[in-house]
């Protein structure tokens, strides 16, 4: 983003790109086309359901090229255009293929001045690139992103639009990339609130079982 | 009936109109970008914004407070709001910029941040002069920008599709072009991409923009963001006059302007009416006016040869003397105009033959339901209401083997182009011809050649296939000076100041033709059947009063609009 504040350029998509996918490869299976049925249900017109169908094929495809995007359009009967549009509007949305593991880290408001953008040069110097870059083994791609919702535990990153790691420290990151390297995702973290503490474990997700918990930091007692 | 006060002033509604609109159905104007009647309410440009306020209610009583002078008390919405989207209410109030300095701030704030990453490059942009930017800009803007940092570098020059290009920097994503795809024209084949300060209209990749209704979001585009492959660059819009008329690539009769610099018509842009063609123009419809310009003849001829008017009028009349006049064919015109038929066919009773025929040009398919028909001329519906019907091709062609057509009169048309008679089926009969263009393929073997106006530079009446009759006025200037033309000429400049490109200063690229409503009742005079018509508004009055096909198509009714006529008989 930085770099868009000095060289605000705002390139043409490549509108004629080779597709990255074969005829035969550009297919849904019987469970995702019933999984693709399914979200559309849930909506009064098919359109409702054009960012879980799109989230689907970027899980089965790794990324959305344009190919990708047509063909869940047409799976859902809506105009390609439109489905085009949704994709780029969502950054988490991939147009272009990535690592396996996609470091977005946190340079907004809150994490900044918690030390964001050391955390970002500390995973390039690790990784051996710039932000915006894929190592050469395909394993990471990092990036610098705006604000995540979680600046009460800036810094922080998240790992291919999955879990969170809050409270970054270099020796933190040395952990994760490691873990990372051997196959191993962060588990998903519950960030609470001071009084959820008791209750649920902590945890107020009921869909992440296996889950740690992120205490809370201590709370200056003038502000209670 | 319900009441909203506007400004202090209150109005009366029915139904439930939007403030926007309502405004400026009354006469206020409002700025605004993103929104257009004919289509979905985004309120996304934020730029219409107006106060809304309603009687406060008393609880207990469900009666409105009132205040010590006995007014009610009116409780102002704590934002401002969108006047396109909102609906209107009984005993509403709104301020408007012209009352509430806080609108009118929150204008000019909007336009500020709507200029902040805008090029400002109107000194070569298309669209300036005509730019709802600019002009709201101009009335409604802040005098200066505040913003110091580099301006966001969008695609430029960008080939949507054939016809239409984009400038992404120009582009206030008010959607106007994408909701027309969407709503429309039903193509679907525009869409936002990106987000924030990065969004611009494209299409996805793989996908062209070649729908054939694509130029209409040039019209549409509030900014010069989308502009016309055709005509970028070919003339500012202040060089330009303009005449409301309507296009003639088919029968549905699109209203339209003809924009004119240096006697040449340089683009074609839709008018709306609601009973023809909305704010809608095809593609095709657009960008047909090379044939106007180019290819047009310089003068009557006779046998091949340059001649005056006069020698041209007096050897038609002595053809048409020197055979019997049921020997004569004449052949009416689709392309020509009710008033120039009605007189050939006032022509051909008065010489004894039979009532004209006119050659179909249909061409099945090419019709969409919308406005673009099979039939590719704008007045067959016109000629049948004459009584001219299609010409019955075998019949008409045994005809001339047998040698019984001792003569030909063909008015706008192309007979051996349309396949009716070869050449060499017609060089034994002498043949008088108004012919558009020199590329005429029937001129090779005509014997009088009249050069006809085009529907540019004539004054006259077209029927479209729904019998909506519509007038047309003259757009640029032909050589000859015609007193009626000037005066309808007159009235098609909305400013009535002259500019030194204007259609009647230059000599250059006027066309030495005349309408057929000046060539036949001359040639109708010397051959002996004067037809004393001051001018086509009085030959169409004539025919209003006494043919019902006709009833009520007056100049003065037709107007800007047209007047749909009464059906008669079956429709072809
Ligand atoms: S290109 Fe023009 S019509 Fe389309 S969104 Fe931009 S400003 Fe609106
Ligand atoms: S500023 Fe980093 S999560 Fe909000
Ligand atoms: S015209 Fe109302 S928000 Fe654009």
């Amino acid at each position: 983003m930085a770099d868009f504040i000095k060289h605000p350029e705002v390139p043409l998509p490549d509108l004629d790109p080779a597709p990255s996918f074969s005829e035969e490869e550009l297919v849904f299976t019987e469970e995702e086309r019933a999984q693709i049925a399914e979200y559309v249900r849930r909506y009064p017109t098919a359109d409702g359901a054009v960012m879980r169908a799109l989230w689907l094929a970027q899980e089965k495809f790794g990324f959305l090229p344009p190919e990708v995007i047509r063909l869940v359009a047409e799976t859902l009967g809506i105009p390609y255009a439109q489905a085009y549009g949704v994709a780029t509007f969502y950054t988490q949305y991939y147009k272009q293929k990535k690592g396996r593991y996609v470091l977005d880290v946190c340079t907004s408001f809150s994490c900044q001045l918690c030390g964001g953008y050391d955390m970002l040069h500390y995973l390039e110097e690790q990784l051996g690139i710039q932000k915006g870059e894929t190592t050469e083994d395909g394993l990471f791609t990092l990036q610098e992103v705006e604000c995540l919702g979680a600046c009460g535990s800036a810094p922080m990153l998240q790992v291919t639009n999955g879990p969170y790691v809050f409270n970054l420290t270099p020796e933190k990151l040395d952990a994760l990339l490691e873990d990372l390297r051997a196959g191993k995702m962060p588990a998903f973290t519950s960030v609470t609130l001071p009084q959820d503490e008791d209750e649920m474990g902590g945890n107020r997700r009921s869909d992440a079982p296996q889950s740690a918990v992120y205490e809370t930091p201590p709370v200056a007692r003038t502000l209670e | 009936m319900p009441k909203v006060t506007i400004d202090h002033q209150v109005y009366e509604f029915e139904g439930r109109p939007k403030a926007l609109q309502f405004c400026l159905d009354h006469g206020i104007e409002l700025p605004h970008f993103c929104y257009h009647p004919a289509m979905s309410i985004p309120a996304n440009c934020r730029e219409c914004l107006i106060e809304v306020g309603m009687p406060a209610i008393d609880r207990e009583t469900r009666q409105p407070k009132l205040d010590k002078d006995g007014n009610p008390v009116i409780r102002f919405m704590p934002k401002l709001m969108t006047s396109c989207s909102q609906d209107l209410a009984d005993g509403m109030v709104i301020r408007t910029h012209r009352t509430s300095e806080k609108v009118a701030r929150a204008q000019q704030d909007t336009l500020e941040f709507l200029l902040i990453n805008h090029p400002l490059d109107c000194p070569i942009c298309d669209q300036a002069g005509h730019c709802p930017l600019q002009i709201q800009a101009y009335k409604y803007g802040p005098e200066g920008s505040r913003f110091e940092f580099r301006k966001v570098r969008k695609p430029k020059h960008i080939k949507l599709g054939p016809r239409v290009m984009l400038d992404g920097e120009r582009c206030i994503n008010c959607t106007r072009c994408v909701r027309f795809t969407d709503e429309i024209s039903k193509s679907r084949q525009l869409t936002i991409i990106e987000r924030g300060v990065r969004n611009y209209p494209i299409t996805p990749p793989g996908v062209t923009f070649d729908d054939p209704y694509s130029m209409n979001v040039i019209d549409i585009c509030p900014v010069g963001a989308l502009t016309s492959i055709d005509f970028r660059f070919k003339a500012r819009i202040w060089e330009m006059s303009s005449a409301p008329s309507i296009t003639t690539t088919n029968a549905k009769g699109s209203n339209c302007h003809y924009w004119v610099k240096d006697n040449l018509v340089l683009r074609i842009t839709a008018r709306p009416n609601a009973a023809v063609n909305d704010y809608w123009l095809p593609d095709e419809d657009r960008l047909d006016y090379h044939r106007f310009n180019e290819n047009r003849p310089d003068g009557p001829r006779i046998d091949g040869r340059p001649a005056t008017w006069d020698e041209a009028y007096a050897r038609a009349a002595e053809v048409l003397r020197s055979v019997p006049g049921e020997g004569i064919l004449f052949l009416g015109s689709a392309h020509a105009t009710v008033e120039d038929n009605y007189l050939l066919t006032k022509l051909a009773k008065a010489l004894g033959a039979d009532v004209p025929r006119y050659i179909p040009h249909v061409e099945p398919g090419h019709g969409d339901g919308w406005l673009r028909t099979d039939d590719r001329t704008p007045n067959a519906e016109g000629c049948r209401r004459l009584g001219i019907e299609p010409v019955d091709e075998a019949m008409i062609r045994a005809k001339m083997e047998a040698g019984e057509i001792k003569a030909v009169y063909a008015l706008e048309d192309d007979p051996v182009a349309a396949g009716l008679f070869s050449a060499e089926a017609l060089a034994n009969v002498p043949v008088i011809l108004h012919p558009y263009h020199t590329t005429n393929e029937t001129l090779p073997v005509t014997d009088v050649a009249l050069p006809a106006a085009m529907v540019v530079e004539t004054v006259g009446t077209y029927v479209n296939c729904d019998g909506h009759a519509q007038r047309v006025r003259p757009a640029k200037a032909i050589r000859d000076v015609n007193r009626t033309l000037v005066l309808e000429m007159d009235k098609g400049r909305p400013d009535k100041h002259g500019t030194p490109f204007d259609r009647w200063h230059h000599e250059d690229h006027q066309v030495n033709c005349r309408p057929s409503w000046v060539s036949l009742p001359a040639v109708a005079q010397k051959a002996g059947h004067p037809m004393p018509y001051k001018g086509p508004k009085y030959i169409m009055a004539e025919l209003a009063r006494t043919d019902p096909a006709f009833s009520g198509a007056t100049y003065e009714a037709m107007g800007l609009s047209g007047v749909r006529l009464e059906s008669v008989g079956e429709a072809v």
